[in-house]
């Protein structure tokens, strides 16, 4: 790379000035939307996180009050605990079935080609669609889940999945698993056609067999790829919002509110915007947490 | 005669679980359908019946006729396309600037397209209501493409970087000893090279705006510039929900994805590591 960049140097003429300006002019357009569309909201959120306001005359100074008031809530502390249960869960289920089947369909097999389209159809489908698919097999009355379970004998009365607190996280978490493998299984394939078949080839020849083989050549060659996905998965599912806003809209019993729907509910329900920007800072401090903790654990042992 | 047990369990493998995904993702898929081309009566019928005794397309005429979805499909093309128009071509910018200049303030600035793909998009929904409000854009449909190209830009533009590093520099610099000016051999000679990078950014993009509804339900109040996904979820809101209704417009704000993501998948699957993720 290094000396491609000074071979480039060739290429600069004496009139200095104008050349300097170019590379800035390629990038002043994404640095200038990425300041107006991204900084500055996030900065006025961080701003409004000091204040009680109603967004419209009241503008009350208050300091750290927001953050102190939602710590010492334990709304927002179990919200924050649901959330971390949700992702992990979430994330856990895209890495076992994104890794299983995209070690699968790296094959080059009959019929591969239809099984890669058909598995990564729920990374297409909008979120509402999906929610709204699963909350139509889940209908206690007429749904085909409790059809099917009562048919076969395997309960006895209809549950109402979404309604009670003994099921509703657990349908959450796999209608978000759902719809959220494929994307760990698009980078999973995306990584695995980059091994070589020269070094499985080898170990083969040595004698690895089908499970060393993935541990110990499959899974090391792939790591950096799933280091980036799992910490953009985990992020994205740290934050999500519409799966489970309309499936339980955080109900029963509040054992499916995430913290997004908290956010949502303490800004648009209670009109306690200030609270819901602290609220929404301290998820991104987790997120950002999340990302560092993961990268230095991932890569420490390379 | 081991070998050939164990391509054997090989082909039992893959294929039993390609076969199972295939099951548990088409299951709700194929129901969806069958719902959406029920009548009413059948749509609540006990138990529920895989294939309909009557076949009827009426829940898709209703949805353009009883309900506005003319409208909802509007809002969502007209959003989306400028999103990901605007993030695309702004990505391809900075791509090819990063890549092919030296310059100062080079690595902070990318440290800083990084950490803007970090920060969790519900930390935006309060300053945007209210951003949005000031400049007199909320409950329009720029306002809300303006939130979008705020999603897209980030990990669009840190995709395209990737791309752009794949392709050799030697291809601008011959250009530019043939007398090419730096701005044609980046749309002549660079851009053209990097179309797989640009369709598989682009379907991203897509599929993000397209899919998105926590932004979309709260920025726009007025039923006529409501999207797609607004319009759907707002179906599940109704005192007797009209399941088959809902499920033949959930088909048809499905259709455009599938479809598109099928001619293009063969430059998504390779796609992917090339940018974002082989950082």
């Amino acid at each position: 790379m290094k000396t491609r960049v000074q071979k480039n140097e060739l290429f600069q003429p004496a009139k200095m000035s104008v050349k300097e300006l170019t590379p800035y002019l390629f990038i002043f357009p994404v640095l200038l939307i990425l300041l107006m569309l991204v900084v500055y909201p996030l900065s006025f959120g961080i701003y409004i996180s000091f204040f009680d306001t109603d967004l419209g005359n009241r503008w009350n100074f208050t300091g750290l009050k927001n953050y102190l008031a939602i710590f010492t809530q334990d709304r927002f502390l179990n919200n924050i605990w649901i959330t971390f249960k949700f992702a992990f869960l979430v994330v856990a289920g895209h890495f076992l079935i994104g890794i299983l089947l995209g070690l699968a369909l790296n094959q080059k097999k009959r019929g591969i080609t239809i099984f890669r389209t058909i598995l990564v159809l729920p990374w297409l489908f909008p979120d509402v669609v999906i929610a709204l698919i699963f909350k139509w097999l889940a209908n206690p009355m007429y749904g085909l889940f409790n059809s099917f379970l009562l048919e076969h004998g395997l309960i006895e009365k209809q549950i109402s999945w979404l309604g009670s607190t003994q099921w509703a996280f657990a349908i959450v978490v796999v209608v978000c698993i759902w719809k959220g493998y494929p994307m760990v299984l698009v980078n999973v394939l995306a990584a695995l056609q980059s091994v070589s078949s020269d070094i499985m080839e080898a170990a083969r020849v040595d004698g690895a067999n089908g499970i060393q083989l993935l541990l110990k050549v499959i899974l090391p060659a792939i790591k950096p790829v799933l280091t980036t996905t799992v910490i953009l998965d985990v992020v994205w599912w740290f934050k999500h919002y519409t799966i489970v806003e309309l499936l339980t809209s955080g109900g029963p019993n509040s054992v499916t509110s995430v913290v997004s729907i908290g956010i949502y509910k303490e800004a648009f329900q209670y009109f306690k915007f200030g609270k819901a920007a602290a609220m929404a800072v301290i998820v991104f401090l987790i997120c950002f947490l999340i990302s560092k903790v993961f990268r230095k654990v991932l890569s420490d042992d390379e | 005669m081991n070998k050939k047990w164990s391509k054997a369990i090989n082909n039992i493998l893959t294929y039993g679980a390609c076969l199972a995904g295939s099951f548990f993702v088409l299951i709700p898929v194929l129901w969806m359908i069958s719902t959406s081309l029920k009548t009413e009566p059948e749509t609540f019928a006990i138990p529920p019946r895989w294939i309909p005794e009557t076949v009827t397309l009426a829940s898709y005429k209703a949805m353009w006729v009883d309900y506005p979805f003319l409208y909802y499909f509007r809002n969502s093309i007209i959003v989306t396309l400028t999103a990901v128009v605007i993030s695309i071509s702004i990505s391809c910018l900075t791509g090819y600037g990063v890549t092919r200049f030296r310059f100062r303030g080079k690595e902070s600035f990318l440290g800083f397209v990084l950490l803007t793909q970090m920060f969790p998009s519900v930390m935006l929904l309060v300053p945007y209501y209210k951003v949005l409000n000031t400049y007199g854009l909320s409950n329009t449909l720029i306002g809300l493409s303006l939130v979008y190209i705020s999603f897209t830009v980030p990990f669009c533009s840190w995709m395209m970087v990737g791309y752009f590093k794949t392709i050799p520099l030697e291809l601008d610099e011959a250009a530019i000893i043939d007398g090419c000016s730096r701005w044609q051999a980046f749309v002549k000679i660079t851009l053209p090279v990097v179309i797989p990078g640009v369709a598989s950014s682009a379907i991203y993009a897509f599929v993000t705006c397209w899919n998105e509804y926590m932004f979309a339900n709260l920025l726009m109040a007025d039923g006529k510039l409501k999207t797609v996904s607004v319009g759907i979820a707002e179906l599940n809101g109704y005192y007797k929900i009209m399941w088959n209704d809902l499920m033949a417009s959930s088909v048809v704000a499905s259709i455009p994805l599938v479809i598109g993501f099928i001619f293009l998948q063969k430059y998504f699957i390779g796609g992917l590591t090339a940018g974002a993720v082989k950082s």
